[in-house]
């Protein structure tokens, strides 16, 4: 039998607005619904108390621009906080896998953060991960991102890491925030195919989803050989939900979760507040904790016609074969203050839809045939006429990789006024102001 | 003023106390018949002396009779109807009764999604009809807390068909989780034949004795109401709660501490935050039952002073029973007691046969005084790491809360600095080496021995109302006791709804018999209801209670 942790955070006194769809009510139902069903009272079923987490972890994971003081974070550290309450609970065997049923969501925050987007500010799975990388040395690890919107702040994250498996699942960018997500993208230059995106067409339902679960994603994530698998679990691919256009049920969220097994899934987005959360998070729960979901009814029933199943199935099967035959293509760039060794090099622009502004980023990253290499990203928000720049050191990172951090460092101080280094090889954070090096906020080194 | 009586049931001794302007004038230990409670407790009154104490404001009493019934399944069988809808399947909860399952399904909202089926109703009223004695009928409805309408049908529809029949209705313990509602409903309805017929003997035997003082019971929150309003199931494991409020009687006003209650067969544990005890966030246990019964947070511990010592392959063992009272007071089994009566931790007992008792428990060829002592020494050590342990186990529960909103994540578990209020027969015994076990200031209370007689004596009535009004659907109805009303006020009312409230209490406690003056007030909580863009209305939460607590402080 497998015991199931919850964390079960509703964050019932803190909104982005009253007419915002993440708003206080977001989890009302589904408490009234799990706590009125006896769930908790489940003998495999164990609820965790909330916790903050320390800004530290944060850290070693975003760079969040221009500090932290200047982000109301207090919402979102919980929701952070709690996942690793689970995260721990799993590593020392507690439970055998957990939910973290959160709000605010985390997945569109990205490496480089100046505000919110898509309701997000700090990304919890990939602080979770890098924290039980960090914490309990785990290798490697898989995300499968079942929100409806494409997981770009992950996918950001873990891009150049060859040692986490982003597999995002969602409503094709042309037709969904955030744009993007394109079977194109595929990992950067020393983590190529650890990225894997399934743009799927509005109205795909449950069969599609458990096709591509079955026939693609879950043998990619087998072959990877993961140590822990993460499921963001968004949950706006309800028929009822009003930011998308996906056709999936309650029961259909239970066999998703039934195929995907994750160790810990967090809880995403989900905007039909009434229609889909309630009877999702059940489904979810139950499939987590080995019960029969099959009993979870939604009261309304999908009104849209489905897409059929053999017009998914060859939309599927022609994204594959495009998505198998993109081959990698880069920019190097040799700039006077990069250390040896051979840097691509792509620039982008990040918009802040909650607060309306954009993000310029240029992105370097160090070849290496060795490790996930070197990272170093300078970000700009043009509209307040600020810089930070984030350089990190990965995990397992070679000498040489870990060498051209710090020499970034020492070239950039000079020019820089703003510079966050995550050396996460030694699972140390700096930062420099202004040529001095000054603790990071809260971060005991 | 006059005289408050307290009365605790516990499993081996009863105690009761005469408290009178504070002062305790006569307290003293009564044998316990678990066969025959309504005796022990006319028994410990006569002790008491009530015939020739005219002024008694109150009798207080804290009694095992339903916790008894329900543990032993002496309790009358209940027919349960339950009104499950769809969602986790029933069977993935362990009932221990069986149900029978209706049409008709309800949402989080109260909204109907699925009508009943008469033709269902229409065969059960036939089937009962049948039967020669009538069933006992629950009846519960998943989301009867928000909306009762499938219950009352129900009850109006047998009712006009089987006249007469005794029906409880789930709705009337409001608090959410089905599963617990059916199962509390079931056991208070099942119980009010004994409890009612209790009450009526007690009542009458201290007529007899010339006594009309009126009678309140414990309940398992540690408050009290009257003997013909409390709600059966309410009353169950008020001795822990005794237990906690002797410690509160006992000890200076906002102190935070451990109640630890060292009875003859169990350890009662507690905890006191700053003056309040803390109130467990999911509901009583009793045996297989979970319930929604209101509690404090106390864990029982079955070790007390005459828990039996066994000797196995030369492990000492504390069994979780007892067999009789301790060696030293004339029992056949030693017990921890032989041990601190030999250790002159206390001087109950006679000394000669706690060392004789000692005696049996070592090899024959070891059976000497310094063995017998080093025995004592490890059977009090073995006690206290027990209790040592389920204090550690409560802490941990209390800090593994849960919290639903940022507030309340970031001021979780202040840092309180906690003592270990001690109390019961054995405390004497194991003061000192829990002291040190837990390094914590450790106190023994003033009337140790008689702590849970006084704790019912001088308990305040609790009473706790908790609002859920849908201001969209215009309903609202109060968690505790079921009812529902219109709401006729704004859609966003902001302050309005807490005068409403306070009016709904304040009348409410009259016809209790409380003063509902000294309120308190959770921060309500306002979800705003939006669809397409507009504000349709408002989903609030508030509650207002009066806290468990005693109403004033023994003098010494
Ligand atoms: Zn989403
Ligand atoms: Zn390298």
């Amino acid at each position: 039998m497998n015991k199931t942790g919850v964390i079960f955070f509703p964050a019932f006194d803190w909104s982005l607005g009253e007419l915002h769809p993440e708003r206080e009510e977001r989890l009302l139902y589904t408490q009234e619904q799990i706590f009125e069903e006896g769930i908790m009272d489940l003998p495999q079923i164990k609820q965790f108390s909330p916790s903050v987490a320390d800004i530290g972890n944060v850290l070693r994971t975003q760079a969040i621009f221009p500090g932290p003081k200047n982000h109301s974070l207090d919402a979102h550290l919980i929701a952070v906080g709690s996942s690793l309450v689970l995260g721990n609970a799993l590593m020392n065997q507690e439970i055998t896998n957990g939910f973290a049923m959160v709000r605010p969501p985390g997945h569109h925050a990205g490496a480089t953060v100046w505000g919110n987007r898509g309701f997000c500010t700090l990304n919890t799975e990939a602080i979770l991960i890098n924290y039980l990388r960090a914490t309990y040395g785990i290798k490697r690890i898989a995300v499968v991102d079942t929100d409806v919107h494409h997981g770009d702040g992950t996918q950001d994250i873990f891009y150049h890491d060859p040692n986490v498996l982003f597999i995002s699942l969602h409503q094709d960018g042309r037709t969904l925030y955030p744009g993007t997500g394109f079977v194109e993208e595929k990992g950067g230059p020393n983590a190529w195919d650890s990225v894997l995106n399934i743009p799927l067409l509005p109205g795909t339902g449950d069969e599609g989803i458990l096709y591509a679960l079955e026939n693609w994603i879950m043998p990619r994530v087998e072959a990877f050989k993961p140590d822990m698998i993460i499921n963001s679990a968004g949950q706006d691919n309800h028929f009822t939900d009003p930011l998308a256009s996906m056709n999936v049920t309650a029961r259909g969220y239970g066999k998703i979760t039934e195929r995907i097994k994750p160790d810990l899934a967090v809880l995403e987005g989900g905007y039909s507040i009434e229609g889909a959360l309630p009877y999702i998070n059940m489904a979810i729960l139950l499939a987590l904790s080995g019960e029969d979901y099959s009993g979870v009814i939604e009261p309304q029933r999908p009104k849209d016609k489905a897409l059929h199943g053999d017009a998914v199935i060859s939309y599927l099967n022609d994204l594959r074969r495009k998505q198998e035959k993109v081959a990698p293509s880069w920019n190097y760039r040799n700039d006077s203050f990069l250390p040896e060794g051979k840097w691509v090099y792509n620039e982008k622009s990040i918009y802040y839809d909650t607060d309306g502004f954009n993000e310029h980023r240029k992105d370097y990253i160090r070849q290496c045939s060795h490790c996930g290499g070197t990272v170093l990203i300078f970000s700009q928000k043009p509209s307040a006429f600020q810089k930070g720049v984030l350089i990190r050191i990965p995990f397992d990172a070679c000498p040489q990789c870990e060498q051209a951090g710090y020499d970034l460092a020492e070239n950039l101080i000079k020019s820089e006024n703003m510079i966050m280094m995550q050396n996460q090889l030694k699972n140390k954070v700096h930062m420099w102001h202004n040529g001095e090096e000054v603790s990071p906020f809260g971060f005991k080194n | 003023m006059g005289s408050l009586i307290g009365i605790d049931v516990g499993g081996t001794y009863t105690d009761a106390v005469r408290i009178s302007d504070g002062f305790i004038d006569k307290k003293g230990k009564i044998p316990t018949d678990q066969e025959d409670i309504l005796s022990t407790i006319i028994a410990a009154l006569d002790y008491l002396q009530i015939a020739d104490s005219p002024e008694i404001d109150y009798i207080t009493v804290s009694t095992t009779l339903v916790t008894n019934a329900i543990l032993q399944k002496t309790l009358p069988e209940v027919r349960m109807i339950l009104f499950p809808g769809s969602g986790m399947k029933l069977t993935a909860l362990p009932w221990p009764v069986s149900y029978t399952t209706l049409a008709g399904e309800m949402d989080y909202r109260g909204r109907i999604v699925t009508e009943p089926d008469p033709a269902e109703w229409q065969l059960l009223a036939e089937e009962i009809k049948r039967l020669a004695t009538k069933p006992l009928l629950a009846i519960v409805s998943k989301f009867s807390h928000r909306n009762s309408f499938f219950e009352e049908k129900l009850a109006a529809f047998l009712e006009s068909e089987v006249p007469g029949i005794r029906m409880a209705l789930g709705s009337r313990y409001g608090h959410t989780n089905f599963y617990r509602r059916s199962l509390t409903t079931y056991l208070n309805l099942a119980a009010e034949g004994l409890f009612v017929r209790f009450a009526d003997d007690l009542h009458q035997a201290l007529a007899s004795r010339g006594c009309l003082a009126p009678v309140r019971v414990l309940k398992a929150d540690g408050g009290v109401l009257p003997l013909d309003k409390i709600r059966p199931v309410e009353s169950v494991y008020s001795g822990p709660a005794a237990s906690v409020l002797g410690a509160m009687a006992q000890s200076s006003l906002e102190k935070s501490y451990v109640v630890v209650d060292i009875g003859g067969t169990t350890t009662d544990i507690g905890l006191v935050l700053s003056g309040s005890p803390l109130i467990s966030t999911h509901g009583a246990q009793i045996g297989p039952f979970l319930t929604n019964v209101r509690s404090l947070a106390v864990r029982s511990l079955s070790v007390g002073g005459d828990s039996a010592v066994i000797v196995n392959e030369g492990e000492i063992i504390l069994a979780d029973h007892r067999l009789g009272p301790a060696y030293c007071i004339g029992g056949s089994v030693p017990t921890p007691t032989d041990a601190i009566r030999y250790l002159n931790l206390s001087d109950y007992g006679d000394y000669n046969k706690a060392e004789q008792g000692l005696m049996t428990l070592l090899p024959e060829d070891k059976r000497d005084k310094k063995n017998a002592r080093d025995l004592a020494e490890r059977i009090v050590k073995i006690m206290t790491e027990k209790i040592a342990l389920a204090i550690e186990q409560l802490l941990e529960e209390w800090k593994a809360e849960p919290a639903y909103k940022v507030w309340e994540v970031f001021h979780h578990h202040a840092d309180f600095k906690l003592s270990i209020q001690l109390s019961g027969g054995g405390a004497p015994g194991i003061i000192s080496t829990l002291a040190k076990r837990m390094n914590m200031d450790t106190v023994l209370v003033e009337h140790s021995e008689v702590s849970n007689a006084i704790g019912a004596a001088m308990a305040k009535p609790t009473f706790s109302w908790t609002l859920h009004l849908d201001t969209q659907f215009r309903i609202y109805r109060i968690e505790e006791t079921g009812e529902q009303g219109c709401w006729s006020g704004p859609k966003k009312p902001q302050r309005v709804v807490e005068d409403f409230l306070r009016d709904l209490v304040q009348s409410h406690a009259s016809s209790l018999g409380i003063n509902g003056d000294d309120l308190e007030k959770d921060i309500f909580d306002y979800f705003p209801l939006v669809e397409n863009y507009h504000t349709v209305g408002q989903i609030i939460r508030g509650a207002m209670h009066v806290p468990p607590g005693v109403t004033g402080r023994v003098k010494a």
